[in-house]
C-alpha cells in the first residue's frame, strides 16, 4: 500500500483511538476534595502562590484531601479555573490572589453548594458580596513594623547616615501595609532615620533587575538596610545588598512573605505573612462542616498569620529582646502599626 | 518573509501543460503541509511526552482532546460528558473568536507585502477603547452603544496599524520595527490609564488596577451556555462573518486587487500605475481594523473589564495578537486555512489548560508547555512546507517506478 492511501487510515485509526476511548467518566467518592485555582503567576512564584500550595499539601496531609492544583495561564483562565473546581466536585476552592476578586465572585454566585477564599482580598469589596466565600486578609503591617525596628536598630549600631530603603511591587494596599510597618516601626527606634520608598510595578521574578535597581540607587543615598515587598521581582533588591554586603557598614537585605534566609548571609530576617496557614484554615473549617461564609478571617501576629523569619546571627541579642518586647505590645494593642502609607 | 508566495490560478487536477501541474501541486501543497505538518508536531509532541514524562502519550492527547469540547461532536457520549464538553467547546470558541480576527490581520499585511507584528498592540489599543467606550456613556441604549464601541475600538487598531502604514509608506520605516513599538507604548499607556490613580482606574474598588466594568446592556448576547460563566457570545458570528469580508474585499474589489498586487512586486504595481503608498497604509490600517475588532470583541464579549495585567501579561492566551502570526501562517493567508487555523491553536490553548488534564494523566505544571511545545512545532515544520512539499513530489516519482517494477514481475 502507498503511504497516500495509508495515510488517511492511519489519521482515522489515530481519532478513533482518541475518540473510543473517551467514554470513560470520572467516578464520584466521597472524600473531601480541595483545591486551588492560582493566578497567572504560577505555583513556583516563591511567594503566596507557593505557600497557598504548601496549605494545599498540608490539607492532604492531616485532613486526607483528595486536592488539586489549577494553573491559570491568562485571565480567561480565572473564571473556567474557579467553575471547572467546582463541577469537579471541590468543596473547597481557594483562589491565591487580589487579581482573581471579580471571577471569584461570579464563581462563588454561580456554585453555591461550594466555600471560596480568596487571598489578600477582603470580602467586602467583592463584587457580589456572596455568602459562600471568605476574604484572607493579613495585617502585614505588623510584621513590617518589627522589622522595620530591627533595621533601624541595626542601622544605629552601624551609624553612619540614618537610611533605610524599601522597593515595592506594585502601590496597592497588600504592598503599601508592609511599607508602611516598616517605616512606623523604623521611626519607634530612630525618630530621625528617613525610609526611602520606590515601586518596580512589578513582580514577577523576570523584573528582578528593575527591583535590583531601585535598591541599588537607595543604596547609593546611603540606605542600610533594603526591605523587598515584590515578590519574584523583588529578589533582584535582595542581590543589590548581597552586592553591597560588605566593609564596615554592611547593606542587610529584609525577606517577605516566605522566609528568605536561606538566599545567604546577607538576610537580616524576614517579614512572613503565612498564607501556608491561612490556606490550611480554611481547607480544615471547610472539612470540618465549621464554615462560615460572609466575612474576612485577619491574620495577625496574634494568631500566627503573621510573624518575622530567621533572625542573622550577627544581630545583637538585646537587640531581638528588644523587638520582642514590642510584638507583645503590638499583640496585646498597646501599639497599632498604620495599614497605609 | 515579507513576500509571500504567488496565490496558485484557478483549475481542477493536474493539468496538461507544465505550468497547471505545478499549480496543481502548490494547490494540494497548500491543503496538505499545513495538515501534515500539524499532524507531525502533535506526534513529535506525544514523543516528548513520552520520554519527559513517562506517560502515555496517548491519554494525554485523549484529554486534551476532551478538554477542548470537540467530543461535543460525537452522538454516542454520556450525557454528563456532554454537558461538559458543551462548556470546554464554549471556552475552545471564545478563544477560537479573537484568534481567527488576529490572524486575518496578520494575513491582510502579508497579502501586501507586509508583516504586521504589531497585532497584540491593536488587540490592546481595541479593548482598551472598547472598554472605555462601554463603561461611559452609561446613558446610550445597548444595540448603538454596542455599535460604537465596536467601530471605536476597530478604528483604534486600524489607527495605531495605520501610523506603521504611514511611515512605511512615507519613510520606509520599517513596519516590523515600528509596530513593535508601539506595541509597547499601548502596554504601558495601558498601565497609566488604569493603574493606581490612573484617569480610568475603576472607581469600585480602589486597589485593583484595572477599568471600570462596561454597562450591562453593552454585553454581547451569549447564544450558547451560561452568560455569567463565559458562555459563547455572538462575537464569534462576527469573526466569522469578517472571514467572507476578508475574502471578499481581496478577490473581489479594485482595493484588494491593488493590494494582493502591491504585495506580489510593488515596483511593477507602481509601474502599471497602482498608488502603492495609498495601498501600504490602508493595508495596515485594514489589518489593524481586524486585530482592534477582537480587542473589543473579548471586552464586550467575556471580559467586561480590563486590568493592567490583563494588557500586560503576554503569556499563554493572552498572546491571542501574537498567535495571530502563528494562525496566518499555518491557514495560509486563506479565509477557510484562517478559520481551522484558529480553531486548532483556540482549541490547544483551551485543551491543555491543566483544568482539563487530571495529575494522574499529566503534570498540570508541565501543561503550559506542552501548548507551546506544540505551537512551536507547528511553525518550525511550517517553515519547512517547501522541504515538505519537495518530498511529496519525490515521492510521487518513486512509486510509479515501484509499481512499474513490481508489475514486470
Amino acid at each position: 500500500m502507498s503511504i497516500r492511501k495509508a495515510l488517511p487510515l492511519l489519521l482515522i485509526a489515530a481519532l478513533a483511538a482518541v475518540i473510543l476511548g473517551s467514554s470513560a467518566s470520572a467516578q464520584k467518592s466521597a472524600t473531601f476534595k480541595a483545591a486551588m485555582v492560582s493566578d497567572t503567576g504560577n505555583i513556583n512564584d516563591r511567594s503566596f502562590n507557593f505557600l497557598a500550595s504548601q496549605g494545599l499539601a498540608r490539607a492532604h496531609r492531616k485532613l486526607g484531601a483528595q486536592t488539586r492544583i489549577y494553573i491559570s495561564k491568562s485571565k480567561s483562565d480565572y473564571l473556567p479555573n474557579l467553575a471547572q473546581a467546582a463541577r469537579d466536585g471541590n468543596k473547597a476552592v481557594l483562589a491565591t490572589g487580589f487579581l482573581l476578586a471579580d471571577d471569584m465572585s461570579t464563581a462563588a454566585t454561580q456554585f453555591p453548594n461550594t466555600d471560596y477564599a480568596i487571598v489578600d482580598f477582603p470580602w467586602v469589596a467583592l463584587k457580589d458580596k456572596p455568602k459562600n466565600a471568605i476574604g484572607l486578609t493579613f495585617k502585614s503591617e505588623q510584621s513590617g513594623y518589627l522589622v522595620g525596628y530591627l533595621a533601624a536598630l541595626m542601622a544605629k549600631k552601624q551609624g553612619g547616615k540614618q537610611v533605610l530603603g524599601a522597593v515595592g511591587g506594585k502601590k496597592i494596599p497588600s504592598v503599601d501595609n508592609w511599607i508602611a510597618g516598616y517605616r512606623a516601626g523604623a521611626k519607634k527606634a530612630n525618630r530621625r532615620i528617613q525610609v526611602k520608598i520606590g515601586y518596580s510595578d512589578e513582580f514577577a521574578i523576570g523584573f528582578s533587575a528593575k527591583c535590583k535597581e531601585i535598591a541599588l540607587k537607595q543604596i547609593q543615598q546611603g540606605a542600610q538596610v533594603i526591605f523587598q515587598v515584590a515578590g519574584g521581582c523583588g529578589l533582584g533588591a535582595l542581590d543589590a545588598a548581597k552586592a553591597n554586603h560588605k566593609g564596615k557598614r554592611p547593606v542587610w537585605g529584609i525577606g517577605v512573605d516566605a522566609d528568605q534566609a536561606y538566599l545567604g548571609k546577607h538576610i537580616l530576617t524576614s517579614g512572613t505573612k503565612k498564607v501556608d496557614n491561612a490556606a490550611f484554615k480554611f481547607f480544615s473549617l471547610v472539612k470540618s462542616g465549621n464554615f462560615r461564609g460572609g466575612r474576612d478571617f485577619v491574620f495577625t501576629l496574634k494568631n500566627g498569620g503573621q510573624g518575622v523569619g530567621k533572625i542573622s546571627p550577627k544581630v545583637p541579642p538585646a537587640f531581638v529582646t528588644k523587638m520582642n518586647a514590642i510584638k507583645k505590645l503590638i499583640i496585646k494593642g498597646k501599639i497599632k502599626p498604620p495599614a497605609t502609607l | 518573509m515579507l513576500a509571500t508566495p504567488p496565490a496558485p490560478p484557478e483549475g481542477e487536477g493536474p493539468g496538461e501543460t507544465v505550468a497547471s501541474r505545478f499549480a496543481f501541486y502548490q494547490r494540494a501543497g497548500g491543503v496538505l503541509t499545513p495538515l501534515v505538518t500539524t499532524v507531525f508536531a502533535f506526534f513529535i509532541g506525544g514523543l516528548v511526552v513520552l520520554l519527559i514524562t513517562h506517560k502515555n502519550p496517548i491519554s494525554t492527547y485523549k484529554a486534551i482532546f476532551n478538554g477542548t469540547g470537540l467530543n461535543w461532536f460525537f452522538p454516542w457520549i454520556s450525557h454528563a460528558d456532554r454537558i461538559n464538553a458543551a462548556f470546554n467547546l464554549q471556552s475552545t470558541l471564545l478563544l477560537t473568536t479573537p484568534l481567527i480576527l488576529t490572524g486575518l490581520a496578520v494575513a491582510f499585511a502579508f497579502r501586501a507585502g507586509l508583516f504586521n507584528i504589531g497585532g497584540q498592540g491593536q488587540y490592546a489599543a481595541g479593548s482598551i477603547v472598547g472598554v472605555w467606550v462601554a463603561s461611559s456613556l452609561t446613558g446610550m441604549s445597548g444595540f448603538p452603544h454596542i455599535v460604537l464601541a465596536i467601530l471605536l475600538g476597530s478604528l483604534a487598531g486600524a489607527g495605531l496599524a495605520g501610523i506603521a502604514g504611514f511611515l512605511r509608506a512615507t519613510v520606509g520605516a520599517h513596519e516590523v520595527i515600528t509596530t513593535i513599538m508601539l506595541n509597547w507604548i499601548v502596554f504601558w499607556l495601558a498601565g497609566w490609564l488604569f493603574g493606581q490613580q490612573g484617569p480610568l482606574q475603576t472607581s469600585r474598588e480602589r486597589s485593583l488596577t484595572q477599568s471600570n466594568d462596561i454597562a450591562p446592556n453593552t454585553h454581547l448576547h451569549v447564544w450558547w451556555g451560561n452568560p455569567i460563566l463565559q458562555g459563547l457570545h455572538v462575537g464569534f458570528f462576527i469573526a466569522v462573518a469578517m472571514l467572507v469580508v476578508y475574502w471578499i474585499v481581496l478577490n473581489r474589489t479594485t482595493l484588494g486587487y491593488e493590494i494582493r498586487a502591491v504585495g506580489y512586486n510593488p515596483e511593477a504595481a507602481g509601474y502599471a500605475g497602482i498608488d502603492v503608498r495609498r495601498a501600504y497604509f490602508l493595508a495596515m490600517a485594514i489589518s489593524g481594523g481586524f486585530a482592534g475588532l477582537a480587542g473589543v470583541i473579548d471586552v464586550l464579549g467575556w471580559k467586561f473589564v480590563l486590568s493592567v495585567d490583563d494588557v500586560q501579561g503576554q503569556a499563554g492566551a493572552g498572546a491571542v495578537g501574537f498567535l495571530g502570526i502563528a494562525v496566518a501562517l499555518l491557514g495560509r493567508n486563506s479565509a477557510v486555512g484562517i478559520f481551522f487555523a484558529a480553531l486548532l491553536f483556540g482549541a490547544l490553548l483551551n485543551g491543555t489548560s491543566d483544568r482539563h488534564l487530571d495529575p494522574a494523566v499529566f503534570p498540570p505544571t508541565l501543561a503550559e508547555n506542552l501548548t507551546l511545545l506544540i505551537q512551536g512545532l507547528v511553525l518550525l515544520f511550517i517553515g519547512a512546507d517547501i522541504l515538505v512539499i519537495y518530498l511529496w513530489r519525490a515521492r510521487r516519482r518513486v512509486v510509479p517506478r515501484k509499481l512499474a517494477r513490481t508489475s514486470s514481475t
